[in-house]
């Protein structure tokens, strides 16, 4: 297997590295192998994880000095992965059965931080992802998961931390009756640059997936959501949704929302949408006509949009971890 | 405490309102019928001061205070309340959420604690018969029509205004939502005034108005008691116009 060096750089044309080049996310030159600090992570055993040929995953494997094992079991659990240093990176594999929450809050003042994430889900397992990094962090995160039969995963981040954050995140539906729900909320503010690709692929027929992204985009903050979906040969009765959404709050903050849909079997139901658009002037004149001035009435609207990231995610213990940080994270950026 | 004075409105350089006059002292219920688009909704709008309506002459004033220095949220903190025809949905805010902090908007320092807040909304909601499960669902957000009101009805019990503008809140109301939306319409008007916009008696059947206007192109044509409502549901429009 080729190991970090002697990949090739990806060009930008390259619908994962078009709008955050590797060269953008790379920490120092693109063809050094810094030595990183690990991430302090609250949970896990030690574990191993294998290398991979793709540029992102090689490389934070290449560099962590750390890799943890979550095994969950009907259960609910936080873990909290504590970024610090100049450069850290870190490796996690989670496991699950059962029922189980577990809710990830990724912290520090790291300069640059790298994760990655290998999952298998066998049960019901609803993860909340809490970006909460320093507002000058470089955020690399890589994950590959596996659902497997007539299992769910519900995948919730609430992107609120770090100035530029790149996440790269293949979902793979590998038996029939596995369910994916995502939902990923962005907060965009000064001039963070906040990138998520998503991959879902139904491997197998009877399978169901569903992915809604909303980003608020203020200040000149830039927020890209690309997407592809892909619903293999064969893999008939499969259900696949995708709709990215963007709620522009200035004129010189920007937003990209590109799902890509390929689909090679035939009896599918596959839909995807993307919107950018200001705040709809209906939405504030009936909040202000219940006395809430312009400012509160926006607040609570982008409050608002962001939650609704996560409607399909049924586990409540995910939801109120989410809703609990988002209200801390805008009501510290109102106060400045 | 309303009083509108030879009011004209245009949106979008189209005058829609066309020299109208009304008061409405504390107390008061007035009902205003009306064809579509006779301009009744507008005036409505207007009043709350939605954006879109620009009014290029007369005045309005509220309790001895030209409208135009209001602000939205001024005007509804002042105790003027707006029940929407079709109440815009804000997905992602739960209704309970959103009625805290509209309550602590309005009353300002007469908030009631959180737990007087919870005591006043469980009575409301008792009398409006809505189950406690609508606080967690997202502002009209896949509401029913009836439900839509029913919401707009407990916002107004709620904040308790002393001006309640209804627009249409009886369209979309079977039967039995409409005789449990009308008790808590009546339960405000001893110390509020109102302004009810309908198109048919049956609302009035419940409400009882002092006084019944018919608007026809931008303007009141005739004003009268509760007899002139019964008079319209078996004579229509034409009349008036002739």
């Amino acid at each position: 297997m080729m190991q970090y060096p002697q990949i090739t750089i990806p060009p930008r044309s390259e619908h994962l590295w078009r709008y955050t080049p590797w060269k953008r996310v790379h920490p120092t030159k693109v063809e050094e192998m810094p030595k990183a600090d690990p991430i302090k992570f609250s949970h896990g055993e030690e574990s191993e994880m294998h290398d991979s040929e793709e540029i992102a995953r090689a490389f934070i494997h290449s560099v962590s000095p750390i890799c943890r094992k979550i095994t969950l079991s009907d259960e609910t659990v936080e873990v909290d992965l504590r970024c610090s240093g100049h450069i850290c990176a870190g490796e996690m594999s989670i496991e699950s059965k059962g029922h189980s929450n577990l809710v990830i809050r990724i912290s520090g003042d790291a300069g640059w931080a790298g994760l990655r994430v290998t999952g298998s889900v066998s049960g019901t397992l609803s993860i909340a992802y809490i970006n909460d990094l320093a507002s000058d962090a470089h955020f690399l995160k890589c994950e590959d998961w596996e659902i497997l039969r007539d299992s769910t995963l519900e995948f919730a981040t609430l992107s609120a931390g770090g100035f530029l954050n790149k996440s790269d995140i293949r979902f793979d539906l590998i038996e029939k009756g596995s369910e994916i729900r995502t939902g990923i909320a962005s907060n965009g503010y000064g001039s963070r640059h906040d990138d998520h690709h998503l991959e879902i692929k139904h491997s197998v027929g009877h399978t169901d997936s569903s992915l809604v992204m909303h980003a608020t985009c203020n200040d000149s903050s830039h927020s890209v959501g690309t997407g592809l979906l892909t619903i293999t040969e064969g893999a008939d009765g499969s259900d696949a949704g995708q709709v990215f959404r963007n709620l522009l709050l200035s004129e010189k903050s920007r937003a990209e929302a590109i799902p890509e849909l390929e689909v090679l079997a035939d009896d599918v139901k596959a839909a995807h949408g993307a919107a950018s658009a200001p705040i709809d002037v209906n939405q504030i004149h009936y909040l202000a006509s219940r006395g809430l001035s312009n400012e509160e009435a926006s607040a609570l609207i982008v409050e608002g949009f962001l939650m609704d990231a996560f409607r399909e995610i049924k586990s409540e213990t995910v939801v109120s971890a989410l809703r609990t940080r988002l209200l801390v994270h805008l009501e510290c950026l109102m106060n400045g | 405490m309303l009083s509108i004075e030879n009011l004209h409105v245009s949106v979008e350089d189209t005058e829609i309102i066309k020299g109208l006059s009304l008061k409405i002292n504390l107390g008061e219920v007035h009902a205003i019928m009306g064809r579509n688009g006779s301009g009744k909704s507008t005036l409505a709008s207007v009043v709350m001061g939605h954006p879109d309506y620009e009014v290029t002459s007369g005045t309005i004033m509220f309790k001895g205070q030209p409208l135009e220095e209001l602000e939205v949220y001024e005007r509804a903190r002042a105790g003027m309340f707006l029940s929407f025809q079709y109440p815009s949905s804000i997905p992602g805010v739960q209704v309970g959420t959103f009625l805290r902090k509209s309550v602590a908007a309005v009353r300002g320092e007469d908030a009631p604690s959180a737990r007087e807040f919870r005591k006043e909304l469980k009575a409301h909601m008792e009398a409006l018969e809505m189950d406690k499960s609508f606080l967690s669902r997202y502002v009209n957000d896949g509401f029913s029509g009836g439900e839509k009101k029913r919401l707009e009805i407990l916002q107004m019990l709620l904040l308790n205004p002393t001006l309640a503008l209804l627009d249409e809140t009886d369209s979309g109301l079977d039967i039995d939502a409409l005789r449990v939306v009308s008790d808590g319409i009546n339960s405000i008007t001893p110390t509020a005034g109102c302004l009810l916009i309908t198109h048919y008696q049956r609302l009035l059947d419940h409400v009882k108005p002092d006084f019944v206007h018919v608007m026809i192109d931008g303007k009141i044509v005739k004003t009268g008691g509760p007899e002139l409502a019964a008079e319209l549901e078996s004579k229509g429009y034409d009349w008036l116009e002739e």
